[in-house]
């Protein structure tokens, strides 16, 4: 039945299609703040440098037209230094066939793809207007030797847990963040498990019982 | 600043008190540290996390079908809701439009499972303000909505229901009247409840007032749900972002003003009837035909084909062992759970697994203002404003 | 034929002191006697006695998974191993062999982990030769982690055992 399986948005188009409404009033709101932008299976979203993130936030809060109050997510990628959306599929060099082969897959283990030269983490944010009912994602690329990027807390409360939940789990480090504690695992937790260099089996060593309130891991500082 | 100073007069620092993790008055394991001068709570530092077990990178290792069981897992209290959020991510990046039928059958799984999950809240709610007996009530009126899930995917609570373009199962025959006497008795059993809370002194004392957030707070923590209703904001995604046959579908969205407990409590109540209507008008007009899209990146042949063919029996080994054919890019869908908007972000590199699958989950945003909506009330208001949060630990610690 | 916004009725602020106190206590006496006669019904209503009494179990229930057993007391998988593959929890393990009869191949070793199956039913699901079903088996719990592993003997049962089940599963999963 071809009416039952439509083919998915082609992502390299010869002739970019015209951007949405909102879209439009986003890229004349910010300008060249905006790296590029994409409007993938009906998603609109931007790409915006690393350095401009708290200002292309306040300014997609405050403007009266875009007005997006609710700051629905903010998470990472680890994309290994490739770029985001894999446009060629990861290829490897058969030897015993003397041929590209896809990468193979291997169930209940992770591949990471070969490191690319772009910057290895993606933050994204997803942002909702409960004015206008819209929605837009805005992703920015942070290099692994100096993972830091400024953060939208002060704009959004609701992104001081998620920012500690990024830090937590990707070791993203939120520049004027009030309280960046881990949030899920431990304190004595080594290492930042959702990225992909940290091995699934990965175990932590065992902490010693320091015998009860001798420590209190998640205290808070005052 | 969390601990306080001396008080100049007590030469005292303020009493410190551990709200969990397995305090017998949370249904869920979080802990709250709470800094009191004598009823008065100065400061909450609520954490989370006791439930974590990786559920991200459990998904970034599995195929796309392997993970449907793991979102069961989530919130354990509406797992189709889940399910079908997931299996429409992933269902967004292939660009597929499932059969209505399948459309109409998932819209009755998920509003089962969104009146369980508020038969729950509300039940072990007014338990923990020591009401045992509409908590009986709720929970043999919960018991006869899983009956309905048990028919229809042959599980109570891992439902394992929804699949990538499809149903796992078609509905039971003689569903409608099955459904008709079940939950004519389950709302009878609510209304039971209805009537000896709603206008319970001792409840209305503990529930009208306490919990207060403001609508700018709300939006601003990122609150949605039941919750972010009870405050006057009709944000609701079947009603705003229709998806599957909402639209279609007649029924209310109840809101609150007072943005207080009671409120929370009192749209919960209304939204258990409404999912009612919509799962009579569902029955009702639900048409016949396939259940499974036909789709051979996705969704496996049937059996009937795969014992008698080759290509078939090929295929159904190339899509278990390969996990199917999916094109890279990133879909976030979103749909309204129980408790808030539950989406999902889904990162494709092409093969058969996802690249990352990230949750938003709705009890984690809505758990975040909860320190600031306890600052400066009484001890006694953390539990019912906690029992209202309604937080699923599966799904706030994924 | 759309959703509408209602504003949730609140009661009326408390007046009223004991109206709703004795209004409650009326549910709660007619629940008592409702039980009561039930009670006296047999117990119809609600409670199971669940060693003496079982569960009606609709025909969809998924217990654990078993190996069918074909009348000539060989089992009717071929050890193609997806149902391995499928697997979320990777807790099957098959080592296949051959054998001289038309099928060619048979396990010679089929574990189940119970301990950390799910009954998700994948395996039901990806199976090409119907020999591995969901049984409505659920009681097996055993007193050490070995007990909890299942091998190929103890997984066997007879096909006319399984019979309301593959009956279930045939229009279940045929496509037309």
């Amino acid at each position: 039945m071809p009416e039952n399986n439509p083919q998915p948005p082609t992502v390299s188009a010869a002739e970019p299609p015209a951007p949405s409404p909102l879209m439009a009033a986003v890229l004349a709101r910010l300008g060249t703040l905006v790296v590029e932008h994409h409007a993938d299976y009906g998603d609109d979203r931007i790409h915006v440098a690393r350095e401009n993130i708290a200002e292309v936030c306040r300014a997609l809060r405050d403007t009266p037209e875009l007005a997006f109050d609710m700051c629905l997510d903010v998470t990472a990628v680890d994309y290994f230094g490739n770029p985001d959306g894999f446009r060629a599929p990861e290829r490897i060099w058969d030897e015993n066939r003397g041929e590209w082969r896809i990468r193979p897959v291997s169930r209940h283990y992770v591949i990471p793809p070969p490191r690319g030269p772009e910057p290895r983490f993606a933050v994204v944010y997803h942002l909702l207007s409960t004015r206008h009912l819209h929605r837009l994602r805005i992703k920015t690329r942070v290099p692994e030797d100096d993972p830091t990027i400024a953060t939208v807390s002060d704009i959004w409360p609701a992104a001081n847990w998620l920012e500690r939940e990024t830090w937590d789990l990707y070791g993203i480090r939120f520049t004027g963040h009030p309280d960046l504690r881990r949030i899920y695992l431990n304190d004595e937790f080594v290492g930042h498990p959702l990225r992909k260099d940290y091995a699934k089996e990965h175990e932590q060593p065992l902490e010693e019982y320091m015998g009860p309130g001798a420590k209190e891991p998640r205290r808070p500082l005052s | 600043m969390l601990g306080g100073g001396l008080d100049p007069a007590l030469n005292a620092p303020p009493m410190r008190l551990q709200f969990g993790p397995s305090h017998p008055a949370t249904h869920g394991t979080v802990r709250i540290v709470l800094d009191l001068d004598g009823e008065q709570i100065i400061n909450a530092d609520v954490q989370v996390g006791y439930l974590h077990r990786g559920f991200e990178k459990e998904c970034e290792s599995g195929f796309y079908y392997q993970n449907i069981p793991y979102t069961d897992r989530l919130n354990y209290s509406s797992p189709i809701l889940c399910n079908t959020a997931y299996c429409m991510a992933v269902e967004k990046l292939l660009g597929i439009k499932t059969p209505e039928r399948c459309d109409y059958i998932r819209v009755i799984g998920c509003e089962l499972s969104r009146m369980a999950d508020h038969m729950l809240c509300l039940g072990s709610s007014a338990m923990e303000l020591a009401a045992f007996t509409p908590f009986l009530y709720l929970l043999e009126a919960r018991e006869l909505v899983l009956d309905h899930i048990d028919a229809m995917c042959g599980a109570r609570v891992t439902t394992n229901a929804v699949r990538i373009g499809g149903v796992y199962s078609d509905l039971p025959e003689g569903f409608r009247e099955f459904s008709r006497v079940k939950l004519d008795r389950a709302l009878e059993l609510v209304e039971d409840a209805h009537k000896i809370l709603t206008d319970n002194i001792v409840f209305r004392r503990r529930m009208e007032g306490t919990g207060y957030l403001s609508p700018e707070d709300l939006i601003a923590y990122g609150v949605t749900g039941p919750m972010l209703r009870a405050g006057g904001i009709a944000l609701d995604l079947r009603r705003t972002q229709p998806y599957l046959v909402y639209p279609q579908l007649d029924f209310d969205v109840p809101v609150g003003e007072h943005s207080d407990n009671f409120d929370r409590y009192l749209v919960r109540m209304e939204e258990i009837r409404q999912s009612r209507r919509i799962i009579a008008q569902c029955l009702e007009r639900i048409p016949t035909g396939p259940v499974n899209v036909d789709d051979p990146r996705c969704r496996w042949p049937g059996k009937n084909q795969v014992f008698g063919r080759m290509e078939e029996l090929i295929d159904q080994f190339k899509l278990v062992t390969e996990g199917g054919l999916f094109p890279p890019g990133e879909v976030y869908f979103a749909l309204e759970s129980a408790n808030g908007e539950i989406g999902f972000y889904l990162v494709s590199d092409g093969t058969g697994k996802p690249y990352k699958c990230r949750v938003r989950s709705p009890s984690f945003s809505n758990m975040s203002p909860l320190g600031h909506a306890l600052k400066g009330r009484q001890l006694a208001d953390v539990v019912p404003t906690f029992g209202m949060t309604n937080m699923i630990g599966g799904e706030c610690d994924r | 034929m759309a959703a509408r916004v209602v504003k949730v009725a609140r009661p009326q602020p408390m007046t009223r002191r004991w109206t709703p106190l004795l209004v409650g206590l009326g549910v709660a006496i007619a629940h008592f006697f409702r039980n009561l006669l039930g009670f006296a019904r047999g117990r119809q209503d609600f409670t199971v006695y669940f060693p003496e009494q079982r569960f009606v179990q609709p025909p969809a229930m998924r217990g654990m998974p078993v190996l069918v057993q074909m009348p000539n007391g060989k089992e009717r998988c071929v050890a193609c191993g997806l149902c391995e593959f499928a697997c979320p929890t990777n807790c099957i393990t098959i080592f296949p062999a051959e054998t001289a009869s038309e099928v060619e191949r048979y396990p010679e070793v089929f574990d189940i982990d119970m301990s950390r199956c799910m009954f998700c039913g994948l395996c039901e699901e990806a199976c090409p030769e119907e020999a591995i079903v969901m049984s409505r088996q659920v009681e097996i719990a055993c007193y050490s982690r070995r007990g909890s592993l299942w091998h190929k003997q103890d997984l066997l049962v007879p096909e006319a055992e399984l019979k309301p089940r593959l009956d279930y599963l045939r229009p279940q999963y045929a496509r037309k």
